[in-house]
């Protein structure tokens, strides 16, 4: 089992070695729980049943003059633990970004791209900015994860991060594999149809509003998409992710588990589709 | 009269989780060097509790069990919204419940510089949101 989608800005080893990224978790992304050890979230893990998880740092500097992880924090994790999957973070408004990310790749070793349009403030569509990045995707074959939807950073813009956006550089990258962070919401039926259409769009469960997981997938997926959509032409396309520590994984993965989805469904949703785009490149 | 306050980190691994911790209360007894008084334990959480019962596996696990079922997950809480000031969803309405139950603290005298308990008695640090790093504080109070 595959959690696609974590952040490591709870990490007491690094907030506590870096002081300026504790205050940039807390005036950016408005997170304010007490750091706690990296055996904590590999504990939290396993208490889910998960094996690996995807963490991802995100680059502000234009828009906030600072970096929420870097791309060397992310690597110096995934060092500690065979667990966590490492991904790279650009700023599409920085000229070296495209350098940055094919560094991040083949020096640092790290197996995908994390951007957040909403926080930092660009937009994917954006031929000029964002364009150049996508080709580093595509050079390198590493997958783009892009945060859709609502953004619960109190900086965050949704008008930057309608799933629509993409549609024209889903069309322009097909070797691209695009995974639309929290499913879209409350655009959800707009990233469903994007991953109905596009071979290489998938969508990620974060799907995080009100309620507890079991709540908030049931009245999204089940309510929303269906579950007769999913079982037929979905399920290959969804990604389980958590979005820790904005919630538990826990909760996450009972929640999934609670839809009443195929055993076939739930496996291809709590990894097996995770593992085919992270890992069908290297065949580990 | 003295007052002697340690303060002791806990990881724990399961979301629910019963912590046999009555050792290291007898260490800060003997520690303090405090021959008549109280010992207090507390917890420094809201969805953890402090208890005392018998030390058996079995038993460790039909606390967890019946915690579980008085309190169930599935039920509707009002707890159940984005929580600005922490910046997390607070869903976890179930684990404070549960933690009201137990309560947070217990407490014991002290006789000739030993706790006061009955010999089944074992002090439990019981987790009922975790894994988390935890903390819990013992308090000597006395001469």
């Amino acid at each position: 089992m595959i959690d696609f989608h974590t952040y490591p800005i709870m990490i007491k080893e690094l907030t506590d070695s870096d002081h300026l990224l504790a205050q940039n978790i807390h005036g950016v992304l408005g997170f304010h729980f007490p750091s706690q050890p990296l055996d904590c979230f590999l504990r939290e893990l396993t208490e889910a049943g998960i094996d690996k998880a995807v963490i991802l740092p995100l680059d502000c500097t234009t828009a906030h003059d600072c970096i929420i992880v870097s791309n060397e924090q992310i690597a110096d994790l995934v060092q500690c633990s065979e667990r966590l999957i490492g991904f790279a973070s650009v700023d599409p408004l920085q000229a070296k970004a495209p350098s940055k990310l094919h560094e991040a790749v083949c020096r640092l070793g790290l197996r995908g791209l994390n951007l957040d349009p909403a926080v930092q403030r660009f937009y994917p569509n954006d031929p000029v900015h964002a364009y150049p990045i996508y080709q580093v995707c595509a050079d390198l074959e590493i997958p783009a994860f892009i945060q859709c939807g609502m953004s619960w950073a109190p900086s965050g813009l949704a008008k930057y991060s309608q799933p629509l956006l993409l549609e024209e550089a889903v069309q322009s990258f097909p070797s691209v594999n695009f995974i639309l962070g929290h499913f879209g919401w409350p655009w959800i039926l707009d990233g469903a149809m994007l991953a109905l259409k596009y071979p290489n769009v998938y969508v990620d469960t974060a799907i995080l509003f009100s309620g507890p997981p079991k709540d908030a997938y049931r009245h999204a997926l089940i309510e929303h998409v269906g579950l007769d959509v999913i079982e037929r032409s979905l399920f290959q396309k969804i990604l389980f992710g958590s979005s820790y520590p904005r919630i538990d994984v826990r909760r996450s993965v009972r929640g999934l588990r609670s839809l009443g989805l195929s055993l076939a469904a739930e496996k291809a949703i709590l990894g097996a589709n995770a593992s085919h785009l992270l890992f069908q490149k290297d065949g580990k | 009269m003295r007052s002697i306050i340690r303060r002791f980190e806990i990881p724990t691994n399961h979301e629910t989780e019963l912590i046999n911790i009555t050792q290291s209360i007898a260490n800060v007894i003997i520690e303090s060097g405090v021959q008549e008084g109280v010992v207090y334990i507390s917890s420094m959480h809201t969805t953890t509790g402090i208890t005392v019962n018998e030390g058996l596996s079995d038993l460790e696990a039909d606390i967890a069990n019946l915690i579980q079922t008085l309190v169930p997950d599935k039920d509707l809480y009002r707890h159940g919204s984005f929580l600005p000031s922490d910046g997390q969803m607070a869903v976890n309405a179930s684990a404070h419940l549960r933690g009201t139950l137990l309560g947070f603290q217990v407490y014991f005298p002290i006789e000739y510089g030993k706790i006061v308990k009955g010999s089944r008695q074992t002090i439990y640090y019981v987790e009922l949101d975790g894994p988390q790093q935890r903390t819990y504080v013992v308090q000597v109070v006395g001469q």
